[in-house]
């Protein structure tokens, strides 16, 4: 890939990401009470995503997408 | 069968008593924290033509923190399966179905550590049924950047894994020849007459979550799994070519399985609730490629109920090698594979279903004995559509999945 295909990839990265540190784009810890419950939670019980992940996995040719590593609102 | 403790429970037991001594002894200056759920999934895929598929899964989990930064976990779980499938994949199949049963076992351990932004964990898994040995090291972490406002994380397990087979060395490069494995009786003993093989798993999953706003969290992700070593049913056959040989299923040694996905939780305070999407698109060097849409609905009703409903779609392509099992009989197989996998087939799935939660925490005015505990009560439908009346269990056109639940934190 040429370095002229990189840039603008490389420019909105940069755009992007410089946007994510200003405080415009970032959630307070006072602002987090609705992504505190549980409801708000993707992967909020394990035990029940396992046995979700058991039944489809056997019965699709598909896998991923379920869950993350860790992850949620860091509202800790 | 009288069920022994194997050599990994016992391990896994040894290590789970000596965390909540050390639990104990560490934590008495600030309360530790103990949790326990109980799970039992009931899945049942009639058949039109036989008994169908029936599969009873429990399972059971405990957890304790460890000191003010670790937490260790582990659990047990067993899938029971009973039915009838055919033994070989071909035109009319499930009228030839036989019964069958068979147990798989599972213990899993882990231990985390975790501090404000960052968290690591470390889990092993042992599995066991008559024909397969599964062991599995995963390692976690993820960490909080910006203000807790994106979290990076990254999974990898590898799985060890062995499966039983007939014994097929004397065939040479006539793969038609393959016999299927006919009993596990032998399996993993001294005998001659079957072998192992090994399967070797890697599985990458690396993941960013975005808090967006006070009510948006966003999830992007991927799945990277790598397959190396033996894929196939070592009891299926399929009937391949007008001679009426009906070789063991043969699938490919290497598969690699990519996966990326879209995930959204928006919160509906005005109505108590949330709803949550998902999206993701799947392909891999079987050419098998899937897209897949998941929505879930959540609300609140009381101080105690929480109601879930979701629904799912899934739709995928076949496998480059799939035929269905009048094109084996009729053109013979694709290449030098053969399959009579329904996962391997092209087809879609719905599932629609629906989730009580009954959520209980004591009072905040006095103290209890503990944290909160939670009765679940499941039902879900899952429906097939497969593209052919000779596709791979045809006759199996949907099932139903219940599921009971009881978790308890003190």
């Amino acid at each position: 890939m040429s370095i002229s295909k990189v840039m603008p990839i490389l420019a909105v990265a940069c755009v992007l990401l410089s946007g994510c540190s200003t405080a415009r784009w970032t959630v307070k810890p006072h602002q987090r009470e609705l992504l505190a419950d549980r409801i708000m939670q993707p992967d909020g019980n394990a035990q029940e995503t396992a046995a979700d992940d058991h039944v489809l996995s056997n019965r699709e040719g598909a896998i991923g997408g379920s869950g993350t590593s860790g992850g949620g609102c860091g509202c800790n | 069968m009288r069920l022994q403790l194997r050599p990994p429970l016992r391990r896994l037991a040894a290590f789970a008593g000596a965390a909540l001594c050390v639990s104990a002894l560490l934590v008495a200056p600030a309360r530790a924290t103990q949790d326990a759920a109980a799970r039992l999934t009931l899945f049942r895929e009639p058949s039109s033509a036989n008994a169908g598929i029936s599969v009873v899964h429990p399972q059971l989990d405990l957890g304790t923190t460890i000191g003010p930064d670790f937490h260790f976990a582990a659990g047990y779980e067993v899938d029971i399966v009973s039915g009838a499938t055919p033994s070989v994949y071909r035109v009319d199949a499930v009228s030839t179905a036989t019964k069958f049963s068979d147990t798989r076992h599972q213990v899993h351990g882990a231990l985390a550590y975790q501090r404000p932004s960052s968290a690591w964990s470390f889990g092993y898994s042992y599995g066991w049924e008559s024909d397969y040995r599964s062991s599995a090291v995963t390692g976690t972490t993820t960490s909080d950047l910006l203000d807790h406002n994106f979290t990076v994380g990254l999974s990898y397990t590898h799985n060890f894994d062995r499966v039983c087979d007939a014994n097929n060395s004397n065939i040479g490069d006539q793969p038609l020849d393959l016999k299927p494995l006919t009993l596990s009786t032998h399996c993993f003993g001294s005998e001659t007459d079957v072998t192992t093989h090994k399967l070797a798993i890697d599985t990458f999953q690396p993941s960013l979550s975005w808090t967006a706003t006070p009510k948006l969290l966003l999830q992007l992700g991927s799945t990277i799994q790598i397959l190396d070593g033996f894929q196939s049913n070592p009891y299926r056959s399929v009937l391949v070519g007008m001679q009426s040989r009906t070789p063991q299923e043969r699938l490919p040694e290497f598969r690699q399985r990519y996966a990326v996905f879209a995930r959204a939780v928006y919160a509906l305070p005005a109505v108590r609730g949330s709803g949550l999407f998902m999206a993701r698109l799947y392909e891999d060097t079987w050419a098998v490629q899937a897209a897949t849409g998941e929505v879930v609905l959540n609300k609140y009703f009381g101080p105690g109920l929480l109601v879930t409903l979701r629904g799912r779609y899934h739709l995928q392509s076949g496998a480059s090698f799939y035929r269905d099992a009048r094109g084996y009989l009729e053109l013979g197989p694709a290449g030098q594979y053969w399959t009579g996998d329904r996962e391997l087939s092209p087809m879609s799935n719905y599932l629609t279903g629906g989730k009580l939660a009954f959520i209980r925490h004591p009072g905040q005015e006095r103290s209890s004995w503990y944290v909160d505990m939670e009765l679940d009560v499941k039902y879900e439908l899952l429906i097939y559509h497969l593209d052919a009346a000779d596709a791979p269990n045809a006759d199996r056109a949907r099932a139903h999945i219940v599921q009971g639940a009881f978790s308890l934190r003190f």
